[in-house]
């Protein structure tokens, strides 16, 4: 089936939308400027600001300015208006409550989590901001803008992440899971990660020079940008002319180093290769290439390395459009999608700017572009890859005027029937759980330790064992449970490497994004803290797992509250059932402060609740073992259903455990097991984790409806033969 | 100079986390990254911030520290030397 991208929107300091950003890249005309918006102290560092102001933002969209929004949430409504529009979306035929929308975010709130943080802790006001911190309620901000999508999730897989929302979004249409899907990301500059950043001394005190012998650093870039992708035969049925064709993705892991690529870069030389394969087409024909190139000594390196390695002599013309719009990190991906798609359209290569020369890196593009001489490009790859190794590349063909004519059916088959395993069947070979039970075993089964308090941390695992001193000294607890409960559950199923690691976590490292955070807003921005900023990604967790098993395959991370664990599950699902995979790690891991237990709940959540942290590694696989825990027969995810909705996909879901008729129906709000493993934003992983360990005869029903989310999971016992 | 390489000793083991290890137990000539104490190019980045809260010396380039973090006597010699407090 051939994906076609039938709707583009984007906004970075080089323009709001797609005309001033051609404009732009035709002229030249950087939007790397001295810092404007961002109220810093660090004017030293050059930025790539979206010229617009929150409020004028607010204005171009119509929203309230006293309405608690994000600059994320309002960059990306921005972009996705314009891709919507363009798309002809939605109508009364194709309302948006059949169309997912798949977001990728790092930053998420944080702009007002910083400006807030202290009135939160000391004065109790503007305790409305606590909610808009994780990267779901602005993935939710955005979407709701616009009306009800039929679901929505996050990716967070920092520089790579809107990439990795274009790779899921590819996946669900080839799955026949939907037929129309809108993927993207947004992300702004913050005090964050400016000084994040500079704590890790990559940020150029110049307008940034990718690929030349005089780069210094990266400057911060913000933006958003959004696609529209669709099946072939849907789009022909909609009438609508395709901007590009999506022919091929790559997502691979480094598995090297939390911040650095490897030198032969492994990772993307995987992600571009995968991606050229998965579309039959020879490095040869690849027309031009938009790098990731940062503007770093190492990354610009090492991708220099990785296109040599699959293109050899024959390098296709190459450029960095960072030099233009700032690394809009975890946006970039689909930014520099559009910006190729663009280039596309107008048969031009985007000049590298400020490239004079290099000994260790590819030539890149530096010719002003003539749009009275258009090149044709057929096919482009654009690469996005972030820290912890998560690298991805996309590979668009463009569409021959005259090759594509439309196809009026009548009505729209609609198709929004949720994931039905009916290629492979994927079995739980094994789950391992850290929590407020004992560690790394089933001893809740017997003996449940009752929840007392409102927040119990874990009992923690005696980790020497599976972590050398140096490598432990400066991991977080998260990341020890990580990698301990991967260790367990892996060898429970004889397997060493997994070939996919897919993580969800609804905070990530929140122990260390605090205390950096805590210390930049009560210190100021001179609290320089390399280690602690590099574990406050939220990827990586499943990267730091994927760089101990040196698992170089498909590698991504979710950030969706109470749903990141469900997004990671049904990611994997995807893969194992189509056949892309054999198995799988899909992890669950969310931590808990006391200090930011107290945020929570004057945020609304948690309170009157048993919180607790979670931690949750579990093997998926093709290949059912003796000891696999149970069958996953397939899993619903709906956002903001109807009553009618949320029946519908109970009844499709219920007649997968036919003959069986009885099921055994978990709540997560008030499960059996939560009195005892208590709350968090993955805390069903946990359910699913008990439930596999007690199936017995009867199919069970995890279900999770807390207002917005609904999400079903259907597991059945192994046949013993 | 004794005296400033035993403070540095105690400083990096804080900073680093360097749990289990007591300043005596580093040789201060042996190398702090690769064989001897096995570092990585993220603590090069904390002892550039240790440098700098500490002893008020602002490396620009990380790769200036790839010379003055051979060993913990050439870290002293050089805090010693470009010391601003």
């Amino acid at each position: 089936m051939r994906i076609v991208v039938t709707g583009a929107g984007i906004v970075s300091a080089i323009g709001i939308g797609k005309k001033e950003t051609l404009d732009s890249l035709v002229e030249g005309r950087s939007g790397i400027r001295p810092v404007r918006y961002l109220e810093t102290t660090h004017h030293e560092f050059p930025v790539g600001e979206v010229q617009l102001s929150n409020d004028e933002m607010c204005s171009l969209l119509g929203i309230d300015p006293q309405e608690p929004t994000t600059r994320t949430a309002l960059m990306g409504m921005l972009a996705l208006k314009e891709a919507l529009e363009q798309a002809q979306l939605p109508t009364a035929h194709y309302p948006l409550s059949t169309i997912p929308l798949i977001s990728g975010t790092t930053v998420g709130g944080m702009d007002k989590s910083e400006k807030y943080y202290l009135d939160f802790c000391e004065n109790d006001t503007h305790n409305e901001f606590i909610r808009t911190h994780d990267c779901g309620a602005c993935t939710e901000m955005m979407a709701d803008h616009f009306g009800r999508f039929h679901r929505v999730t996050t990716l967070s897989t920092a520089c790579s992440s809107a990439a990795n929302a274009v790779i899921l979004g590819a996946r669900m249409l080839q799955n026949g899971e939907t037929d129309c899907v809108v993927v993207g990301g947004s992300e702004c500059i913050t005090k964050f990660h400016l000084n994040g950043f500079a704590s890790l001394m990559i940020l150029d005190r110049k307008p940034c020079r990718p690929f030349d012998d005089s780069r210094a650093g990266l400057n911060l870039g913000e933006g958003a940008a959004w696609l529209v992708l669709e099946s072939e035969e849907h789009a022909r049925r909609r009438g609508i002319q395709p901007l590009a064709v999506l022919a091929g993705y790559g997502n691979a892991c480094d598995a090297f180093h939390q911040t650095a690529t490897s030198p032969d870069g492994e990772g993307p030389y995987r992600a571009m290769k995968e991606a050229l394969e998965m579309a039959g087409v020879t490095p040869e024909k690849v027309d031009y290439i938009n790098a990731h190139g940062t503007g770093t000594g190492n990354n610009d390196q090492s991708e220099s390395v990785a296109i040599r390695r699959l293109f050899g002599e024959q390098v296709p013309p190459v450029s960095s459009t960072k030099a233009f719009t700032g690394h809009t990190t975890s946006a970039s991906g689909t930014v520099e999608a559009v910006i190729c798609l663009l280039a596309m359209q107008h048969g031009f290569l985007p000049a590298n700017l400020r490239f004079k020369s290099t000994s260790d890196c590819i030539v890149p593009v530096t010719q002003t572009p003539n749009l009275q001489n258009p090149q044709p490009l057929r096919y482009v790859l654009s690469n996005a890859f972030g820290f912890g190794g998560n690298d991805s590349a996309l590979l668009f063909e463009k569409v021959a005027s005259g090759q594509w004519s439309v196809v009026s059916e009548g009505d729209r088959q609609l198709n929004t029937e949720h994931l039905t395993l009916n290629a492979n069947k994927v079995y739980l070979l094994s789950a391992e759980q850290i929590s407020a039970q004992e560690p790394l075993c089933e001893d809740w089964k017997e003996n449940p330790i009752p929840l007392t308090e409102p927040l119990t941390r874990s009992r923690e695992a005696d980790y020497k064992q599976f972590i050398p001193p140096l490598e432990a000294r400066r991991l977080g607890k998260i990341l020890k449970r990580a990698i301990a409960t991967a260790q367990v559950a892996l060898s429970h199923a004889s397997i060493t490497t997994p070939e996919a690691i897919i993580t969800g976590t609804g905070l990530g490292c929140i122990e260390n994004t605090e205390i950096f955070l805590d210390a930049l807003c009560r210190q100021g921005e001179d609290q320089m803290m390399p280690t602690r900023f590099m574990q406050s990604t939220h990827n990586t967790i499943s990267s730091l797992v994927a760089i101990r098993l040196k698992a170089h395959g498909y590698n991504a991370t979710y950030a969706h509250n109470t749903i990141s664990f469900q997004s990671a599950l049904h990611d994997a699902l995807l893969q194992l059932a189509a056949g892309k995979i054999g198995n799988a790690l899909v992890c669950a891991h969310d931590e808990m402060t006391p200090s930011y237990h107290t945020l929570l709940c004057k945020g609304g959540f948690l309170a009157g609740r048993h919180a607790a942290e979670c931690a949750v590694s579990m093997v998926l696989s093709t290949q059912p073992t003796p000891q696999a825990l149970c069958e996953i027969v397939g899993m619903r995810m709906l956002y903001r259903p109807t009553e009618a909705e949320k029946q519908q996909a109970l009844d499709s879901l219920r007649s997968l455990a036919l003959p069986c008729t009885t099921l055994h129906c978990i709540n997560s709000m008030n499960s059996e097991f939560s009195t005892f493993f208590g709350t968090s934003y993955t805390a069903p992983a946990l359910d699913l984790y008990a439930a596999a360990h007690i199936i017995e005869s009867r199919p069970v029903l995890l279900c999770h409806d807390d207002g917005r989310h609904y999400t079903l999971i259907l597991l059945a016992p192994c046949l013993k033969s | 100079m004794e005296e400033l390489i035993l403070q540095l000793k105690k400083e990096i083991i804080e900073v680093l986390n360097l749990e289990d290890i007591k300043p005596e137990d580093i040789d201060e000539n042996a190398s702090l990254f690769g064989e001897g104490l096995g570092l990585d190019s993220i603590d090069a980045l904390e002892l550039i911030v240790l440098m700098e809260k500490n002893y008020g010396i602002r490396l620009k380039d990380p790769n200036e520290g790839k010379a003055i973090f051979k060993s913990i006597a050439v870290m002293a010699d050089y805090i010693s030397k470009n010391r601003t407090k």
